[in-house]
């Protein structure tokens, strides 16, 4: 593919990048954003690479992905919901009798950096309870990938056919677990059980869980906890025993009614929904709260240390669906994926001052629908996944970094 | 474990694959595709690039009909108010977010891919359809618009700019598949520059093929599966087992007439092709993976742009594929795509077309919600019955 058609796929989305933007900034972030506003602004340069990952076999298709992870091999593993997010027209196949195109992926997948699959697995087993509908997944130092599971009973329809239409097993119970298994499949531990969901003050239960993630450093588990309950909960990934929980401003959480997202009112004073937590390698915890809008950073103990609102009058499912971090040593940046906007925004980590976007709506490469996973390889390059009917996982390529805010 | 479940998805993919190979003599077919005699197809490769993101945000619903003018620019049609609530948030009271908003239901591109035209709606003097269906740039250059909608029974007249010409039958009138008057959620034109005849696939209500005069929207002619007279009988469900039936189901897809005065209907949910001189007797028929149930396999048709247009290019959305048919003997010589969001992937491929270069074009339905370029490689040895997604040669890495 030429040079020529590669560039010009990312830029659209920049020109629009300083859109109702509104940043809450703290009194201390103000005084971050001027001690770094010497230096001039410079974002990651990203293109698209719209040839990854390679066709899958078997006639396989993807669900709704709802999870993107990169290990140490740099081997990008995906997670989707299957055949339960899939329309009886793109699973018929399966169907009995078969009505023609297309088969299920497994559930977990796993490319290579050329977008080779390397392996897939995934579904239900003896000992375990597979995600209903999953959420997240994270690939630990280890090589074992953890699963959050999100689903609440039932599946809705989705479109001509409606989900599930090949679905004849008895309706599993509503997740409230999240689930580790070795890099090729083999159970390891589940912390919390579907069908007994904890509220927000237990220290066994979780409510659908979002998203998981590791601190190898202390080897503990941080669980986004959820669209069920509102907290940020960790736990030992050696036992899975409880260390500790919190809520938004590291306050406890509680079950008190929120209404709904007013971008007016003043800051919730609890999260919304929790759907990423993701650890720094400085140790700052990074909470997605999703119809919140914001991201809130906190100590590993739960230590509220800041927060900025991105995209502040988003209503719908909300602007900040997941986070990753640059790779660079410092982790200069942060990627912030917007499914309701369509796009990604890039945050100056230390001052999280929003430097640019990119994305917008639409099924052609480059474009999203329902872009809520996102994590970066050690070369930088930048992985997201779509959910809803987007059903993708996209690579951007990284191409250095470049004037920030500029239409490349 | 990886391989084992592999092996069983393979095995189970195969027996389908082979399924639907039985009854049009593929299987055969494959024999001579592999041996040493070199059966040659135009080969094509998917520029995952084209078209250029859209201009404002804006979003494509389920995409429904392609055409080509003379001067090889593409024109699609879509459905904005499919998008769903999350498609559309910046379209919704108060916006949900900043992306996006519903595109205009009418697009054209230049061969680049830029956007250069954009219109579409209900306005004064016709009766825009409730589900847009089909669109034709016609030898004189004019836009014709067909419509699936539930009281849809009339056929539109554009200029290019979207000025309105002409309604051939009206909103909520349909008479069934006799009535000189009104269509039948009509699918799709063709007007053949010989005659200035338009043939309509009369559709998803009908069950017929109707040929007015272009210009008056008078009656001439029409006809059902093998050239009967057409009835609304309900034929119940597709049995690929059953003996052919008698009558199109619904929709009749297309209607394309060549240049050697063949036209060929699509009959979709009957995974057939029937051909017919433009006076309505019946030539022949193909089937084409036969055993396809649901939505069927015979989509829409675009003829490679030989001047003997020895291809046909068949749009499957059930099998999401493009076949490569040979024209004189209907046998299929190789197909392209697959299930999928990825570039050269499908879901529910629904409206193709070819540019003066070869070049085809391919829109989705459903969620698909694309339009696709492939471009023409000329021929090529014919290696693989399915192609898969028909990725740059540069792209194998």
């Amino acid at each position: 593919m030429s040079e020529r058609m590669r560039n010009r796929a990312i830029g659209m989305g920049v020109a629009f990048a300083a859109f109702v933007v509104v940043l809450v900034v703290r009194p201390n972030l103000l005084e971050q954003s001027t001690a770094h506003a010497k230096e001039k602004p410079e974002a990651p340069n990203l293109q698209v690479d719209p040839l990854w990952p390679k066709p899958l076999p078997n006639h396989w298709v993807l669900g709704s992905v709802t999870g993107v992870a990169v290990d140490s091999e740099d081997h990008i593993w995906v997670i989707h919901r299957g055949a339960d997010s899939l329309n009886a027209l793109e699973k018929g196949a399966i169907l009995d009798p078969p009505t023609g195109c297309c088969v299920p992926a497994p559930q977990v997948l796993e490319f290579d950096e050329a977008g080779n699959l390397l392996g897939n697995w995934g579904g239900p087993g003896p000992g375990f309870d597979w995600p209903r509908s999953t959420g997240g997944l994270f690939v630990a130092s280890n090589g074992n990938v953890w699963i959050a599971a999100a689903g609440l009973a039932p599946a809705a329809s989705r479109g001509p056919g409606g989900a599930g239409a090949a679905q004849a097993n008895a309706p599993s119970p509503q997740d409230a677990q999240v689930v580790e298994f070795s890099g090729r499949g083999q159970f390891v531990l589940e912390i919390g059980h579907a069908g007994k969901p904890g509220g927000n003050d237990s220290t066994t239960g979780l409510n659908r869980p979002a998203g998981v993630s590791l601190d190898p450093r202390a080897n503990e588990v941080y669980v986004a906890d959820g669209f069920g309950n509102r907290r940020v909960v960790v736990f030992d990934a050696a036992t899975g025993a409880y260390k500790r929980h919190w809520g938004a401003y590291g306050q406890m959480p509680d079950d008190s009614s929120l209404g709904p997202y007013d971008p007016n009112a003043a800051p919730a004073k609890q999260f919304r929904e929790v759907t990423c937590a993701k650890v720094s390698k400085d140790g700052l915890v990074y909470a997605c709260d999703r119809q919140g809008d914001r991201l809130q950073v906190f100590h590993t103990d739960g230590k509220f240390v800041k927060e900025v609102t991105v995209a502040k009058a988003t209503l719908g499912e909300g602007s900040v669906w997941d986070v990753a971090f640059s790779n660079d040593p410092r982790q200069r940046f942060l990627y912030v994926a917007d499914g309701q906007n369509k796009k990604v925004w890039v945050l100056d980590r230390a001052s999280l001052t929003i430097l640019s976007s990119f994305g917008d709506g639409g099924r052609y490469p480059s474009l999203f629908y329902g872009v809520g996973s996102i994590a970066v390889d050690s070369k930088g390059n930048v992985y997201t996944g779509e959910t809803y009917e987007g059903k993708r996982v996209q690579k951007f390529a990284y191409k250095g970094v470049a004037p920030a805010g500029q239409d490349r | 474990m990886r391989a084992k479940r592999d092996i069983l998805a393979g095995t189970l993919l195969l027996v389908l694959v082979i399924a639907l190979a039985v009854g049009q003599k593929l299987v055969a077919k494959t024999t001579a595709a592999q041996g040493t005699s070199a059966v040659m197809a135009p080969k094509f490769e998917v520029d995952p690039l084209w078209p250029k993101p859209l201009p404002n945000h804006w979003y494509q619903g389920m995409t429904i009909g392609v055409s080509v003018d003379d001067k090889d620019n593409v024109w699609i049609i879509h459905r904005p108010d499919t998008l769903s609530q999350s498609e559309a948030a910046a379209d919704q009271k108060p916006p949900t977010g900043t992306c996006c908003s519903k595109a205009p239901p009418v697009l054209e591109f230049d061969p680049q891919g830029n956007l250069i035209g954009h219109w579409g709606g209900p306005g004064p003097g016709y009766e825009w359809p409730e589900s847009n269906h089909g669109i034709t740039i016609d030898y004189k250059g004019n836009v014709w618009i067909g419509g699936n909608g539930q009281n849809d029974a009339q056929i539109l007249k554009f200029t290019q700019d979207g000025k309105f010409l002409a309604q051939f039958g009206h909103e909520g009138k349909n008479g069934g598949s006799n009535d000189t008057e009104n269509f039948g959620r009509a699918a799709k034109i063709f007007v053949d520059p010989k005659t200035n005849e338009a043939y309509i696939s009369d559709g998803y209500l009908n069950h017929r093929v109707v040929v007015i005069d272009a210009d008056t929207g008078k009656f001439k002619r029409y006809w059902g599966a093998y050239g009967h007279r057409p009835d609304d009988t309900n034929l119940g469900r597709y049995n690929p087992d059953a003996p052919p039936a008698q009558q199109f189901r619904n929709p009749v897809h297309c209607a394309e007439l060549s240049h050697d005065q063949l036209l060929y209907v699509c009959d979709r949910v009957n995974d057939r092709i029937q051909v017919f001189r433009p006076d309505g007797t019946f030539v022949k028929e193909q089937f084409v993976a036969k055993r396809s149930l649901a939505d069927g396999s015979v989509w829409d048709i675009a003829f490679s742009k030989d001047p003997e247009q020895k291809y046909i290019y068949l749009a499957d959305g059930r099998n999401e594929k493009v076949y490569i048919i040979l024209r004189d003997t209907l046998e299929i010589l190789t197909s392209f795509g697959d299930g999928g969001r990825q570039p050269g992937e499908f879901f529910g491929v629904h409206s193709i077309a070819t540019d003066s270069k070869g070049n085809i074009y391919t829109t989705e339905t459903y969620e698909g919600r694309r339009v696709q370029k492939f471009v023409y490689k000329g021929l090529a040895p014919v290696t693989k019955l399915d192609q898969g997604a028909p990725w740059p040669a540069s792209a194998s890495r």
